[in-house]
């Protein structure tokens, strides 16, 4: 058994290996390709990042193309970004000329905090809901869960952000707007994210628990002695907790969606404001790193989940059961 | 009253709305008794037991009155039977592996009955658990999970379960569903020491051969009524209904054994076959040839291999070794195969008369061959304008049985094709199979689990032992 074990979680982890492999060979040179396609000088972009438009003339945007080499083939500076990438080279911001990989574990940082956030809040919104919904149907709380959802479901990010910091922070004063030195900033851009998420948390966390509950696993838990609560507890909750979990592995990527637009709305220093920011300014190795360090995160929180999955089902870990 | 009444209950009677589902019946049953129920399905069998569990779905009430172990309730009040649930009724489930949380250990489903039901603390529920389940020759399977039990282990299991938390009273509906002999012994045994130690069963079920095999009385239900009760070896002697006669000779074990038609040319042959599965070897060096007209019967316990062998012979599957010939000049569709669930063999959403319309016109059939088939095989035109699922699992398969012999099929693998029917459908299913194979002059491979349909029918015979 534990040798079937040990062998479900090598399976798992070489899995996401060859994933991150692959994100980082496509996510990289999809970037690449993209930055070169958009309209508009780029040494001329770059130049006017670094000093400013009204201090850019053609000779300092030659200088730029210069010293950048610019001027090369595409497939050729493909080619030696490819083995930059390689040897986890991600080079200097053409901006302020730190290291990217340096630059992006401060954004790193920002977004993973805020994302943590979110997914905490987000499931201690959502799931109590879902649930509640779920034993009795067509009750108090099933309608409450049903508004909620198709409501929030049906805010953009950047709407319900804007509408989140006028009530919260420009009416009633709970809570900063955005990014300063006090403490809080992170509650409002999570918050924005986490209602979305908890929208579908409760949708999906009800269906899975009206079904676990219909389940003969719990009808017999019942008719065997035990209370609606304890079968729900200890049979309901642990069938259902499956299903939901599957639903954040691939409803993760709204959190670095949205991470863009949110992250932009509050000034929060992550991956997703670098990202924006970087775009504007044409520079291309920290377009590079940010795509990078979403796909990461994706990646990672995914990671999470499968081995949450494979601790909370025993099935997953037969033999022969490991391949998704 | 008396001390050793464990239940009585005095007409109780189910309806939906106004319309009666089960007629006022009365009963008792006493410590070390056991009391079975026999009917065709849409008896009103499970009812009753709803009816007295307090279970019943929506929308049906309830009429009469329990009383359980001194505990006297109306039947409409389900609500005052729900605190006996565990403690004095004990429910054993039509399927026993699905009962079981897959995502919990075994010994654990087991110790939360004790500690919450019977009000142990956890040293001495783990302690009981353990003894509980050594007793039920389960004592390596407390830290498995539900999924790594063979089915008479969770059988065993789930009895454990449905008995820990003190019930006397135990109600089995249909345990023996789908089960083989081996294991319809099993439950029976199990059963048996239950009303030897003091319990008393309630058993519910259309398998004749199980309620013989336990004895005690008998209700026998048809269509919501009581039609005939009394000591289970009278009314087995000498039955008094017509319908109680009729239910007798539909066990596989009363019918007449049929008459093997005389073979013809040889159809497929199987030669060194081969195959495993998920490393067990199913079937090793098999040699096997089939003849127009034989009756080859492959019987044997779930699991061991018999569908494998028809899906290889029909080329749905690959041998790991071997090959099978087809004689010359068969056409690609002469080998058909019958599916054991029938529901899942027709397209759900259209009517099951385009469904045949499209198979005639798919094999250059006329129309009317099939309608004076399905007329043989007593299917009104009627059923032909619903779909598959509005119509009962019978008409169905026989439906399927027509229109697989649009095919013209030279050998038709039959694979448990009447496990789902209850026993005076599957008789008359069966026969008509037979019957229409005889007509065809076609080769029938028919897959069992049922020895004593495998005897009746097979002029061959290949048994495949439990692993």
């Amino acid at each position: 058994m534990s040798s079937t074990q040990t062998s479900a979680w090598r399976g798992l982890l070489l899995r996401r290996a060859i994933q991150v492999l692959a994100l980082l060979l496509i996510i990289g040179s999809v970037c690449f390709l993209m930055v070169r396609a958009l309209p508009g000088d780029m040494a001329m972009r770059i130049a006017a990042s670094r000093y400013g438009y009204d201090f850019v003339g053609s000779a300092a945007a030659s200088a730029v193309a210069q010293e950048l080499q610019l001027q090369r083939p595409l497939w050729q500076a493909w080619l030696e970004w490819l083995g930059q990438l390689l040897r986890l080279d991600l080079g200097q911001s053409l901006v302020s000329g730190e290291a990217v990989w340096h630059e992006m574990a401060h954004h790193l940082a920002a977004s993973l905090d805020l994302a943590v956030t979110t997914l905490i809040l987000a499931m201690l919104i959502g799931l109590p809901l879902g649930v509640a919904a779920a034993v009795r149907p067509g009750g108090v709380a099933d309608r409450i869960a049903l508004l909620f959802a198709v409501v929030l479901r049906a805010t953009p990010a950047f709407l319900l952000g804007i509408l989140l910091m006028l009530l919260l922070a420009v009416h009633w004063g709970m809570l900063p707007a955005a990014h300063d030195d006090q403490g809080g900033t992170l509650w409002l851009p999570a918050l924005t994210l986490a209602l979305g998420l908890a929208a579908g948390l409760a949708r999906i966390s009800r269906s899975a628990v009206r079904e676990a509950l219909a389940s003969p696993a719990c009808e017999f838990a019942r008719s065997k002695g035990l209370s609606d609560f304890q079968a729900l507890l200890r049979h309901a909750l642990p069938l259902a907790a499956l299903p939901v979990l599957a639903y954040l592995g691939v409803h993760l990527v709204l959190l670095v969606e949205g991470t863009v637009v949110v992250e932009s709305l509050f000034a929060w220093p992550g991956v997703g404001h670098a990202l924006v920011h970087a775009v504007f300014a044409r520079d291309v190795p920290v377009i590079q790193g940010a795509a990078l360090s979403m796909g990461l995160l994706f990646i990672l929180f995914n990671l999470l989940l499968d081995a949450l999955m494979l601790a909370i089902d025993p099935r997953q870990r037969k033999p022969g059961a490991s391949d998704a | 009253m008396n001390a050793d009444l464990i239940l009585e209950a005095s007409g109780i009677s189910v309806h939906a709305g106004s319309q009666r589902l089960l007629r006022e019946l009365s009963f008792t049953l006493r410590a070390g008794e056991v009391l079975t129920i026999l009917g065709e399905s849409g008896a009103g069998k499970s009812l009753l037991a709803d009816a007295l569990m307090g279970n019943l779905p929506a929308g049906l009430v309830a009429g009469g009155e329990v009383c359980i172990q001194g505990q006297r309730s109306a039947a409409r009040d389900a609500r005052a039977r729900r605190p006996l649930w565990g403690r004095k009724i004990g429910l054993l489930p039509q399927e026993p592996s699905l009962a079981l949380n897959p995502v919990r250990r075994v010994g654990s489903q087991l110790e939360e009955v004790l500690q919450l039901v019977r009000g142990l603390p956890a040293h001495a529920a783990a302690e009981q658990s353990a003894a509980q389940l050594q007793a039920a020759g389960l004592s390596a399977s407390g830290a498995q999970y539900p999924w790594q039990l063979s089915g008479g282990m969770a059988q065993r299991a789930v009895a454990s379960m449905a008995l820990a938390g003190g019930a006397s009273l135990l109600i089995a509906d249909e345990p023996t569903k789908g089960l083989d002999a081996h294991w319809r012994d099993h439950v029976t045994g199990m059963l048996r020491t239950v009303a030897e130690t003091g319990g008393a069963v309630l058993l519910i079920t259309h398998d004749l051969r199980v309620a013989e095999a336990l004895g005690g009385r008998l209700l026998v239900l048809r269509a919501g009524e009581l039609i005939e009760a009394g000591e289970m070896a009278d009314i087995l002697r000498a039955p008094s209904h017509a319908y109680t006669r009729e239910l007798i000779a539909a066990d596989p074990a009363h019918w007449p054994v049929r008459q093997a038609p005389v073979s013809g040319p040889l159809i497929v042959q199987g030669r060194g076959l081969s195959k495993a599965f998920n490393g067990k070897s199913l079937f090793q060096a098999l040699d096997l040839d089939l003849h127009a007209g034989e009756r080859f019967v492959v019987q044997g316990p779930s699991g061991t291999g018999k569908s494998t062998l028809g899906n290889v012979l029909l080329g749905l599957l690959r041998p790991d070794a071997g090959s099978v010939i087809r004689a010359p000049g068969l056409a690609t569709t002469a080998l058909q195969k019958l599916y054991q669930d029938p529901v899942a063999s027709f397209p759900p959403r259209q009517t099951l008369g385009s469904s045949l319309r499209d198979a005639c016109q798919l094999h250059g059939e006329a129309w009317s061959a099939l309608q004076g088939r399905l007329e043989r095989l007593k299917i009104d035109a009627s059923l032909l304008t619903r779909r598959p699922s509005q119509v009962s699992g019978g008409e169905l398969q026989r439906i399927a049985l027509a229109r697989v012999l649009c095919a013209r099929p030279a050998l038709l693998f039959a694979d448990e094709p009447t496990s789902r029917l209850d026993p005076l459908t599957q008789r008359q299913a069966l026969e008509l199979l037979g019957d229409a194979m005889d007509e065809s002059g076609a080769a029938l491979m028919l897959v069992t689990h049922d020895e004593d349909i495998a005897r009746v029918f097979g002029q061959r015979q290949q048994v495949f032992a439990a692993h």
